[in-house]
């Protein structure tokens, strides 16, 4: 008879947790940004960042000599995660629980971020993606993802930055009204920069029935047979930045 | 005053033009933008084509014809602007400013480009699809 009323006592204490916590254990549903996006164009990074990113010797050095004719999307090789993110087209985001789908209308490339929980492939530094390989996650009504695995071949601009294979992307989406989409990028290469560095832009909503274009690079990239090599850097002095100020003991 | 106004438009018509082809690479791996040219022709074909469309204008030179190559923006870019693969036809007269190729082929990269009745063509590629900065 005891148990019985202890039982009881359990079931209802049980039913009144239910009742009481619904909407406090439930995440709120992450905001929608599927649709047809267009990007903020912007050539050269240097240029959304105000200076110079904090290159590392040898990241200042690839700068000032880096030839502008080897440009990889010049010979229609994939424009890389991130530049995807800030060429002058628009692209398509499709949005599942478990994968977000970003279709870029620059040559008619893909990044598939998965949303399901995995972590990145072991092998992947042996098998880079030009695209990268980026895993996502909501962090509020924020979209996070990192992306590893990079090929070192892709540029982040057209100004002609590079990047190691070590590069990491961290990538915020937030929704900053219905028709507007703040994305920050963070770069971390030790490789080229002595620290990570982060740009932020804007994609506006397209208008209703906007599609995305044909673009197939290669249909008829006759650019290629009359690039000349071209070294707009020679004259870029490096200052490496002073290193970070030590905080006096005690101070946080 | 006239002359500032061209000068300025000029300047709008080299940066808009300008960010079609930087998009895909740097302007100067390919063009000089110390040797403007102006130019004027007949159509003798149209490559509506990726990554830039390409046309191809008859040019009378002392006495002889020099077919050059004029290269644009991109498809989809001119297409938001409001032009269409039929836009210009094999034989329009039309009038081309921009800058030549810095490896001395016989190719110019449009800046601005004007057929015989004054109509502009295959400009303003700088759309709200293309907005920069």
């Amino acid at each position: 008879m005891e148990a019985l009323r202890l039982f009881a006592r359990g079931v209802v204490a049980t039913a009144v947790l239910m009742l009481a916590v619904p909407a406090a254990a439930q995440p709120p549903a992450p905001p929608d940004m599927s649709g047809f996006w267009i990007n903020q164009y912007t050539p050269d990074l240097s240029a959304a960042l105000g200076k110079q990113p904090p290159f590392t010797e040898f990241g200042a050095e690839r700068w000032r000599t880096v030839d502008t004719a080897k440009d990889p999307t010049g010979f229609c090789l994939p424009v890389g995660p991130s530049r995807g993110f800030t060429a002058p087209f628009p692209f398509l985001l499709v949005q599942h629980e478990k994968m977000i789908a970003i279709m870029f209308e620059y040559q008619s490339i893909w990044r598939a971020i998965y949303m399901d929980g995995r972590t990145h492939p072991d092998d992947l530094a042996d098998y880079p993606y030009f695209m990268g390989h980026s895993l996502g996650r909501w962090e509020g009504d924020t979209l996070v993802v990192d992306t590893q695995g990079i090929d070192e071949r892709s540029w982040l601009d057209t100004a002609g930055h590079e990047h190691s294979a070590k590069l990491r992307l961290t990538e915020r989406f937030r929704k900053t009204g219905p028709d507007t989409i703040q994305w920050s990028v963070t770069y971390d290469d030790p490789v080229y920069f002595t620290r990570p560095w982060s740009i932020e832009r804007t994609f506006t909503r397209g208008k209703p029935g906007d599609r995305v274009l044909p673009y197939t690079c290669n249909e008829n990239n006759k650019d290629v047979e009359h690039l000349r090599p071209n070294q707009p850097n020679l004259k870029y002095k490096h200052v490496p930045e002073p290193p970070a100020a030590k905080k006096p003991p005690g101070e946080y | 005053m006239q002359r500032g106004i061209a000068a300025a438009l000029v300047a709008i018509g080299i940066a808009s033009s300008g960010l079609s082809i930087a998009a895909h690479h740097s302007f100067a791996a390919q063009y000089d933008r110390e040797k403007p040219i102006t130019l004027k022709g007949a159509i003798t074909k149209l490559e509506w084509a990726n990554p830039h469309i390409y046309f191809y204008i008859d040019v009378a030179d002392r006495g002889a014809t020099v077919n050059w190559a004029i290269e644009g923006g991109a498809p989809s870019t001119l297409y938001r602007a409001g032009w269409r693969k039929d836009s210009a036809k094999v034989g329009d007269v039309v009038t081309i400013d921009g800058f030549l190729a810095r490896d001395g082929s016989k190719l110019v990269n449009m800046q601005n480009a004007v057929l015989a009745d004054g109509r502009k063509l295959f400009v303003g590629t700088q759309t709200y699809y293309t907005k920069g900065r």
